[in-house]
């Protein structure tokens, strides 16, 4: 390793040097080599990093070794639909495409905007590809809606995955995603261009072990009419951040960004978002909702930006509101919405609390045993939130049952 | 069937824990509804909770026994599935569940617990159905979440609809005649008379002597201060009803 390249992140951590052994093994390119150097800024990012207080990578990926676990079970595999498959040594496209789709697999790694904004983004650009460097770019043209399944999973130590859709105008594209886990350290990027009256369903399932990192950055930008529905049901890992940054970068465009968060004792699950309201008439709506068990920690940040000129007209609400379900649960927040136009509707609200003692007495009194009241209230609590899933509603229920009737 | 023997309780934690229940006897045999008629703050509702085991009402002395079998040291739901069952003075909405799916589960809950087999779908169904009709409910109330945007009276009639889903040996109606005008009223009565069986027995709790007139008590007992003045018949309502209290408490004493 040149004396340069070791100097990139001041005072690195093992892990940090172990990125940047890592980086030099691959192919030189000066685009990578770029997003390597946007990431360098924070290294991996931890409580002196805005925006990182309570998600510290640094502190939780002290080494990146083979993980002990192997990845979880994927809930939302299903007969009839394409799988993309990232892996430590790189992807695997789907043996035949659907209709709609094309896969366009780029020597050189592609430009990504706002890398120093998300150096977990920029990590895994860098880091992406493996057995099979540069990009994956895929086009979606307009027709039918064409589905998607892509997974994200170990074995191995680093599990570095990037893909960049463009959906054509008036396409539609249904994405779902399993990040399951397995490997050390999973840093994925989705991007996400979409074109005028373009639709975008996207459904990400997250689980982890409790030695793992996860990082999952999602970039979305949406022209005239472009319609975005984005559904989380996350479980957390050692640390794991499911990030969205999304611009309304033209009129009339919509979002909708739900999620739900569940983290058991020594796991942790960040959501959060950045939205830019930088075309009058866009709207955007954002629910999350949580639940966390004792030495468990929750963390949700929203963030709405609504510049002066290109603001106007904005239509936005976010609300958070988590349950705390044992003594020693964590929850932190930070909904923050920075309105600089002055014709505009945003509303936000952010509640978090225990399980309602009237209702867990009115279900035990009728003979629901207690592990099982809470079970039952937690989900109706938390359910609310993955209704924007469409189809995949019922398996992400599942799993959150699951969740709920192991955690009781 | 229930006996309640020199029972005391407090509300409350620690230094702010109140005494309500102030030694309180009543023994209601099987096949008998007793009525518990008592002025504000006489203990009507802490006894309903404390009989069920609600978190914060803590038993102090005496006992309480179903059948024979000590209720008070069972967990509320233990007290369900032993057939102990409370009509809520304000039943709670709970958000995100549906009627049936939460009667469904409370009823397959029971049955576990007491070793019993789960109810089948279409058996529940028809179950559901007829009762509904009895108690004039809109189906589609049932598949609503529990409670939430219903009326007062809806609630009222839901408590009932659940206690002859659940078909419970012991009743404890807690001003279940609130909030409900005279032709509900009639209609929450006669859901109720349906369940009475020499099996089973029931306390009904009013302020009012008029839920009375539909559903007739074999006895009454006047509650105050938190333990029983005075046990009568049904005339004993009436009297209340023309004297009040007042006059009634200033005789026990």
């Amino acid at each position: 390793m040149s004396a340069a390249l070791k100097d990139l992140i001041r005072n690195p951590t093992i892990a940090e040097l172990d990125l940047v052994a890592r980086f030099a093994s691959l192919k030189a390119d000066p685009r990578r080599e770029r997003l390597f150097e946007a990431f360098a800024q924070t290294g991996l990012p931890g409580r002196r990093v805005e925006g990182w207080r309570w998600t510290d990578f640094k502190a939780a990926v002290t080494s990146i070794d083979a993980p002990k676990n192997p990845p979880a079970r994927d809930p939302l595999a299903r007969d009839g639909v394409a799988v993309l498959r990232f892996t430590p040594g790189g992807y695997t496209p789907p043996a035949s495409l659907p209709a709609g789709l094309r896969f366009l697999a780029k020597d050189d790694v592609q430009a990504m905007g706002g890398a120093e904004e998300a150096p977990l983004g920029a990590l895994a650009a860098a880091l992406s590809g493996g057995r099979t460097p540069g990009t994956l770019l895929v086009d979606v043209s307009a027709g039918a809606p064409v589905h998607l399944h892509m997974v994200f999973e170990g074995p191995g130590s680093i599990n570095a995955a990037r893909v960049v859709f463009l959906v054509r105008p008036g396409a539609e594209l249904h994405v779902s995603e399993s990040h399951l886990g397995g490997a050390a350290l999973s840093a994925a990027l989705i991007e996400f261009t979409l074109n005028k009256d373009a639709r975008l369903f996207r459904t990400v399932y997250q689980i982890g072990g409790a030695g793992e990192a996860q990082a999952i950055t999602a970039l979305i930008e949406q022209d005239a009419g472009a319609e975005s529905v984005q559904t989380v049901l996350a479980l957390g890992a050692k640390v794991a951040r499911i990030e969205t940054r999304l611009v309304h970068r033209e009129t009339a465009s919509k979002a909708t960004l739900n999620a739900a968060y569940l983290a058991g004792g020594g796991l942790h699950a960040d959501i959060t978002t950045h939205v830019r309201h930088g075309a009058p008439s866009c709207v955007t709506r954002q629910l999350t909702k949580g639940a966390v068990l004792d030495g468990g920690r929750g963390v949700f940040q929203g963030k709405f930006h609504v510049p002066r000129t290109s603001g106007q007209q904005t239509d936005a609400s976010m609300q958070h509101n988590a349950l705390l379900l044992e003594e020693g649960a964590e929850v932190f927040a930070k909904p923050e919405l920075e309105i600089l136009a002055d014709d505009v509707q945003c509303a936000h609200g952010n509640t978090s609390g225990a399980l309602d003692a009237a209702q867990l007495f009115y279900l035990r009194q009728r003979g629901i045993p207690l592990t099982q009241a809470r079970a039952m209230l937690t989900e109706a609590f938390i359910a609310q939130a993955l209704e924007s899933s469409g189809d995949l509603v019922e398996a992400l229920r599942a799993e959150a049952q699951a969740w709920l009737n192991h955690a009781a | 069937m229930l006996k309640i023997e020199n029972l005391t309780a407090t509300v409350g934690e620690g230094a702010g824990a109140k005494t309500i229940i102030t030694g309180l006897s009543l023994a209601v045999p099987a096949g008998e509804v007793h009525a518990i008629m008592g002025p504000n703050g006489a203990g009507k509702s802490t006894l309903s909770y404390v009989l069920t085991g609600r978190e914060g009402y803590a038993v102090t002395g005496g006992t309480a026994t179903l059948d024979g079998a000590d209720i008070l040291a069972l967990e509320p739901e233990a007290r369900a599935a032993a057939g102990l069952f409370l009509s809520f003075q304000y039943p709670v909405e709970i958000p995100g569940v549906p009627v049936m799916t939460f009667v469904r589960t409370a009823m397959n809950a029971q049955r576990k617990a007491r070793g019993e087999a789960e109810i089948s779908a279409p058996d529940f169904i028809k179950k559901s159905r007829e009762i509904a009709k009895v108690l004039s409910l809109d189906p589609e109330m049932l598949k609503r979440p529990v409670n939430v945007g219903f009326s007062g009276g809806e609630k009222k009639r839901l408590e009932i609809y659940q206690m002859m889903m659940l078909e419970p040996r012991f009743m404890v109606l807690d001003e279940t005649d609130s909030g409900l005008d005279i032709d509900a009223l009639r209609t929450v009565a006669e859901g109720v008379n349906a369940l009475r069986s020499p099996s089973r027995g029931m306390l009904v709790i009013t302020h009012y002597q008029r839920l009375l007139d539909y559903i007739k008590p074999d006895k009454v007992h006047v509650l105050a201060k938190g333990r029983i003045i005075k046990t009568g018949g049904p005339e004993l309502a009436h009297r209340l009803e023309a004297e009040g209290y007042d006059g009634v408490q200033a005789e026990a004493v």
